[in-house]
């Protein structure tokens, strides 16, 4: 393993290097939807650079820096996997946690051959809640099946998805369930190192997550190593410097390396030659999160919960154009309609859902006429959505489509890369061709055609999940709201 | 073999291969623009994408491995309609007037091919262009962003200067210090320019002459790495040179000499009528007139004094064929072994030091071995700026885990990414190499398979070694014991371990001891005759391993074999018999000339005027002779200052011939461009002079062919080896029949043999060149990255504007002590002379020890070098000069 100081031509990658986070404004597409409220102020908001997308504070959007109120919590399932601790205002000291359950997962795992917990947690159907949905078992099976070491336990904490703060709330009010399923998972493969990538957008979970860190590794109340047992770990905070790139695994293990961030090509895949090219494992906080759970109540009892291909629950956050606005622990199987009425009660006053966009930008558009589809991996995929990080934000009559397209792909074009053709210039035109459709003109010429175009080569041709993201956007616009974007074009 | 199919057709893949270079073996053309052969696939651009059964997008043929069964299609409408649309993004902003200019670079041909020229719109932004770089234009207003001068810069060349900078359609790629190329830690070596697919990165010569008409394969004329180059030609001119992508040594690089340093081919100043001094003033002769005078006077001289009166230098910068005519000429026209060639100042101990340990004086094993090994060993050789080839695989190697060992008076590049540099004192090589030696046995490093079985003279090594602890001689090598530990340890634990050196092990008092030290350290490792291993020279000349081996050597005849050995064979075949008193080498015939024993030297490409230390007498001494004939491109300082008869040659790309490079290989140089007006080939030279002589029976040669065909009678181990045979690559001797695949690592049964190699015992006997009150710093001499030698070549071509200087190297300290600042004009002077240069302020130096190049006439710096010789060989002590140095 070899790193050498961060090189300045890496640095000009990240745009929040060194920025006071205190000052800034958001302008994910949380705040974006809400931009009405903000009156005047949102000119100045987007003309801003460097561009912030996404503090996760879209219960408060348009959100500031310096805003320190928190969303509210609650567990709306049979039986809270995730928000258990955090519904009743988390678990901050490892005290705190190991007194409400805690480390028993952990002393549990230990107790048990590795090879026994990767089965477990494959049994248990959990799958990956940063967006793709890989089953997690699988993933700690390939890692631990390779013969090389060391392997490495990879944390994506960059929850960049504008819309989502599911990831951030953990890590603030329950860091230690993150830092026990990434020792669960040390152990499951055999991995002595872990890592967490924090993006910096997230001042109070870098810091709850120093303070969790050093207690994990300077417990002495029984062994001498990680979180007290006897597991020899160690974990390493690796905090972002401003880009929604890092939170793809693989531009995040360059980033890491002090490489430039870009994403690298598949294969090899990460589980086989992950961080400096080792067998590593990265999963989302919230997969780590879930796994002290599934290895306290066993696999069995996780099974039991959700839809056959989508188990257990999941956290969802609401956007600030609900009545309420918050996180909220599902079943999946729950229809989406009753996230929006019972959990958001709905739009605010004065606001006609337009849409609801789950997962961030890159993901497809819920209609409101399809509200009734059910939660779910599969179920949302076959809408043209998915469940991605769980964000959900609802945009109203106060968003037209075309400043819709134009807002998702300014932020595509903002942050992409520019490893690959498609999305480096793809975004950039379509954002282009749209600045002049926001403004009530007509795209002209061969705009129409430049469009599908552009759209078919990043869903075909795409490096990664970033630009293909952004066509499942645009296809599901094209599929749903087809009218509205033909007034587009001349 | 794996099945797959492509477009409906079963084909048969190589496992480990990616569907792009699958498609490639079947001739299945996929367009691509960030892929190059030389650089670790990425996946950027997305042209390349296929369809694959199975998957539910396409994916990038560059970056996915073939599986069984795979069965994929690649021009479906979908996948061509993607790629248009892809080149349409990249065209959008591009300028019309580059593809114009040059429809043929992939990216324009590309363009064309998918109908979008009518859609560009773009035009070159002065905001984008650097034109600061002597060589190479910058235009990046024609970047597409593939990172293939980024990748190339850090996967080939190891030198990061090209950085992608900032993000999404906002990256820039500029140099690592953000202004300009030229002022960048740019070596210069157009790897980026070389895979740049649209012309953003262009030669500066091909923009300003035009495209390439014809190229030809041929090698470099510079150092003995071997690199084989594409040298492209427009209206008669060379104007490029690419480097051949299969090439067995640069695989596809080059450096700045063998790209941007073959202008001198066209200098005005080349001379290209043969000519005669008279009352000191050059006149201009027919050929028949110049060869006439040569033979007559020769004759004269001969009768007069005797065949050991005369000498004659072959060029270590001709081909193998004339060399070997060459030495042909002297021993039976001339009828005299004094023959020589520029091995003499350089490796002849190495040659020496390993025919007497391991029987073969040449390379044990070839570049490819440096992959293989877990460590290197580098001696008294810089290559990254000596042999920048070698010298940027030896970084890769590095880069990937490969342990490096730098033992060196400077901290030169390699020091920087080694685990030990011994930075030593100038002149204490065989201390310091003795005392890795102790370590070994002390520590019982050495290989148990090997010693003590499988050596010679262990008992009594064992023993002499031991009064060389790293402890004891810490202090007179400057360096610190503990650290000649771990050398050694790194050397010995490390298997296989590479051994490499150059002129900072031979040109010593004690150069082929040294080199015999450093066998003894392979030995005792187990560390020869297997791959990844050896002792290997880093030869300086394109064909100084050639010259001597053809036989310039007044010992030794082709093939380097000792004259008493095989004379009988010899005359056989020349049909002629040998003269068998002693020849003189090159120092011994001034030496003879002091001493009026010597009266006439025929030098062929070889400027010893300059290049020969005790500059000042030797001049003297030339211009005591009665005849010097000198045959060479230029008006050499030879020439200049004792020149009888000037005959002008063809360059290495006005001939036909063959090259042999550090690692015994033997490859084919071939004609670019016929020679201008007068000039002829060495060998023709030699060939015409005999006639003249009367003695053309035996030099009626048609064609270096011809000449190689003789060469092959007469030297078994290259008997094997054909001009037919030498079309395809190149071949490493020894390779004694037709049907033999030519030898890349030599000695594999050494230790078997019936009589095992033995081990040296080396006494250390210092020079007596040290310092004191009024000399009080060594010097030590060398080359720089973007001059060769006498200059003779890159001061006449682009590498001259990027160090147009010699200059002498100074540690800070030192400097502000003589008040010194940068590219100050300085004096060094020695017992034996001064020369005046400008001073550099380096870091690589320590307190007391200097650095200078010696390329300039001006410099004239071999004015200043003692007259210390090798005891063996007479190479001269280059490497250590006691000086002082003072502000003019």
């Amino acid at each position: 393993m070899t790193r050498l100081p961060i090189q300045p031509d890496v640095k000009s990658f990240y745009h929040l290097d060194g920025v006071d986070l205190g000052s800034v404004s958001c302008q994910g597409m949380a705040c974006f939807a809400a931009r009405h409220t903000a009156g005047d102020r949102w000119e100045q908001i987007e003309g801003r650079s460097p561009r912030v997308y996404c503090l996760g504070k879209c219960y408060a959007a348009p959100a500031s820096g310096c805003d320190e109120s928190q969303p509210v919590a609650i567990v709306h399932c049979r039986c809270p996997v995730v928000l258990e601790r955090i519904a009743c205002g988390g678990a901050l000291t490892l005290e705190a946690y190991r007194t409400r359950g805690g480390l028993v997962a952990l002393e549990r795992a230990l107790a048990q051959p590795a090879e026994r917990v990767v089965a477990e947690v494959e049994a248990s159907q959990l799958r990956g809640r940063g967006g793709a949905g890989f089953p997690t078992g699988k993933k700690w099976r390939i890692v631990a099946s390779q013969n090389r070491s060391p392997k490495y336990i990879v944390a994506n904490l960059d929850e960049g998805d504008p819309g989502a703060y599911v990831d951030r709330m953990i890590v603030e009010l329950d860091p230690f369930s993150l830092l026990e399923g990434m020792a669960i998972a040390a152990h499951a493969v055999g991995a002595e190192r872990g890592w967490i990538y924090v993006r910096c957008e997230y001042p109070r979970a870098v810091a709850m997550l120093r303070q969790a860190i050093v207690s994990a590794q300077n417990s002495e109340s029984n062994g001498q190593g990680f979180l007290g047992t006897d597991l020899c770990f160690e974990v390493e905070l690796v905090v972002g410097r401003g880009s929604y790139m890092c939170g793809e695994e693989t531009a995040m293990l360059n980033a890491m390396e002090h490489q430039r961030p870009v994403a690298r090509a598949r294969p090899p895949y990460v589980a086989e030659q992950g961080l400096f090219g080792q067998p590593t494992v990265v999963n989302n906080a919230e997969t780590l999160a879930s796994i002290p759970w599934i290895i306290r109540h066993g696999e069995q009892q996780y099974a039991a919960i959700g839809l056959p291909g989508s188990r257990g629950t999941k956290v969802v956050s609401l956007n600030s154009l609900f009545q309420k606005p918050g996180l909220y622990e599902v079943e999946f199987g729950i229809p989406l309609r009753e996230i929006v009425e019972e959990c958001g009660g709905g739009l605010r006053r004065g606001s006609t859902m337009s849409g609801l966009i789950i997962g961030g930008p890159l993901a497809g558009v819920v209609p409101p006429t399809l509200l009734d589809t059910v939660f779910g991996f599969d179920e949302l995929h076959k809408i043209g959505a998915s469940v991605g990080h769980g964000g959900m934000v609802a945009f109203d009559q106060r968003t037209s489509i075309a400043q819709l397209v134009h807002h998702v792909f300014r932020f595509g074009a903002y942050e992409s890369c520019g490893k690959c053709t498609p999305c480096r210039l793809g975004s950039t035109s379509i954002e282009r061709m749209f600045t002049a459709a926001g403004e009530e003109r007509p795209i002209s010429g061969t705009g129409q055609q430049r469009f599908v175009e552009i759209i078919e080569a990043l869903r075909l041709t795409s490096l990664c999940g970033f630009g293909t993201g952004l066509a499942e956007f645009a296809q599901s616009i094209m599929r749903h709201y087809s009218q509205e974007l033909r007034a587009c074009f001349k | 073999m794996l099945q797959v199919t492509i477009n409906g057709q079963p084909v048969q893949c190589q496992p480990g291969q990616t569907i792009l270079s699958g498609l490639r073996t079947v001739r299945v053309d996929v367009p691509t623009l960030c892929d190059d052969p030389r650089l670790a696939p990425v996946g950027a651009c997305r042209l390349c994408v296929v369809e694959v059964d199975g998957q539910s997008r396409p994916v990038a043929a560059c970056t996915t491995p073939l599986e069984p069964g795979m069965v994929i299609r690649t021009h479906t409408p979908e996948l061509e309609e993607c790629r248009r649309t892809l080149l349409r993004l990249l065209s959008q902003n591009y300028p019309v007037q580059a593809v114009e200019r040059d429809p043929l670079s992939p990216f324009h041909r590309l363009v064309r091919t998918y109908g979008l020229e009518h859609e560009l719109h773009g035009k070159s932004q002065a905001a984008l262009v650097d034109d600061s770089h002597a060589c190479i234009h910058v235009d990046m207003s024609q970047c597409i962003s593939c990172f293939r001068c980024v990748r190339i810069c850090h996967e080939v060349a190891g030198q990061d200067v090209w950085r992608a900078w900032n993000r999404g359609d906002r990256t820039e790629i500029l140099p690592a210090n953000q202004t300009n190329l030229r002022d960048s830690t740019c070596v210069s070596c157009g790897a980026c320019v070389d895979t740049c697919p649209t012309g953003a990165l262009a030669d500066k010569s091909v923009l300003a002459l035009g495209p390439v008409e014809h190229e030809i394969r041929t090698v470099c004329p510079y150092c003995g790495t071997g690199c084989e180059m594409h040298v492209g030609t427009r209206a008669g001119r060379l104007i490029s040179s690419r480097p051949v992508m299969d090439a067995a040594v640069n695989k596809g690089h080059l450096c700045v000499k063998g790209r941007y340093g073959l202008e001198f081919v066209h200098a005005p100043d080349r001379i290209t009528t043969p000519m005669i001094r008279q009352d000191g003033e050059w006149r201009s002769v027919s050929w028949g007139e110049a060869i006439s005078f040569v033979a007559e006077r020769l004759g004269q001289i001969v009768a007069e004094h005797g065949p050991d009166s005369v000498g004659i230098l072959g060029s270590a910068r001709a081909t193998n064929e004339e060399n070997y005519l060459a030495q042909k000429f002297a021993r039976i026209v001339i009828g005299t072994n004094n023959v020589d060639c520029c091995a003499r100042v350089c490796h002849a101990p190495t040659a020496a030091g390993m025919k007497m340990m391991l029987g073969t004086g040449a390379a044990t094993n070839s570049f490819d071995d440096i992959e293989l090994a877990k460590a290197i060993l580098i001696c008294g050789a810089n290559p990254t700026e000596n042999h920048p080839i070698v010298g940027a695989r030896i970084k890769q190697a590095a880069l990937r885990g490969t342990k490096l060992i730098v033992i060196d008076p400077r901290r030169i590049e390699l020091a920087e990414c080694a685990q030990i540099h011994l930075q030593l004192r100038p002149g204490t090589n065989i201390a310091l190499l003795n005392a890795v030696a102790c370590t070994i046995v002390e520590e019982r490093l050495f290989d148990p398979a090997v010693v003590p079985e499988h050596i010679g003279d262990w008992a009594h090594f064992q023993t002499f070694v031991a009064d060389f602890t790293p402890e004891r001689v810490a202090e007179q090598c400057g360096v610190k014991a503990e650290l000649i530990r771990a050398a050694a340890r790194v050397y010995a634990e490390n298997n296989p371990a590479m051994s490499i050196h150059g002129l900072g092990v031979t040109e010593h008092v004690q150069g082929t001891e040294g080199v015999m030290c450093l066998v003894n350290l392979a030995l005792l490792t187990g560390n020869v005759g297997i791959p990844g291993a050896g002792v290997n020279p880093l030869r300086g000349q394109n064909n100084v391993q050639g010259s001597a081996h053809m036989g310039c050597d007044p010992g030794i005849l082709t093939g380097s074999v000792p004259i008493a050995e095989r004379a009988a064979r010899f005359e056989s075949a020349w049909g002629a018999s040998l003269p068998m008193r002693p020849g003189l080498n090159l120092l011994k015939m001034i030496d003879a000339a002091n001493k009026g024993e010597f009266k006439a030297l025929w030098a062929m490409g070889y400027d010893l005027a300059l290049t020969n230390p005790v500059a000042g007498a030797t001049i003297r001494t030339l211009q005591g002779l009665e005849l010097v004939i000198v045959q060479d491109m230029f008006l050499t300082e030879t020439a200049r200052l004792a020149g009888t008869v000037f005959l002008p040659v063809a360059s290495s790309f006005e001939k036909d011939g063959t090259f042999m490079n550090s690692e015994r290989r033997i490859q084919r140089v071939r004609k670019v461009i016929e020679p201008p007006r007068e000039c002829r080939t060495d060998w023709r030279i030699i060939c015409d002079v005999a006639e003249e002589v009367g003695r053309g029976t035996g030099f009626s040669f048609a064609s270096a062919e011809e000449i190689w065909e003789e060469i092959r009678t007469v030297w078994p181990a290259g008997a094997g080896i054909t001009y037919r045979r030498l079309e395809a690559a190149g071949i490493q001797w020894p390779c004694p029949t037709e049907d033999h695949p030519g030898t890349g690592i030599l000695h594999k049964d050494i230790y078997a043999a019936d009589e095992p190699p033995s081990l040296r015992r080396i006494r250390y006997s210092p020079t007596s060149e040290t310092t004191g009150a009024d000399y009080p710093f060594l010097l030590t001499t060398g080359r720089a990255l973007y001059q060769f030698n006498a200059g003779t070549m890159t001061s006449r071509s682009q590498t001259q504007q990027l160090r147009p200087v010699d200059l002498l190297l100074i540690c800070p300290a030192d400097a502000q002590t003589l008040g010194i600042a940068e590219h100050q004009l300085v004096r060094i002077s020695s017992h034996y002379g001064e020369a005046t240069i400008r001073a550099s302020i380096s870091t690589q130096m320590r307190p007391g020890e200097l650095f200078a190049t010696f390329h300039s006439p001006d410099t004239f710096l071999n004015r200043v070098i003692s007259s210390h010789r090798d005891r063996f060989v007479q190479t001269p002590e280059y490497k250590v000069t006691a000086v002082r140095v003072e502000p003019t």
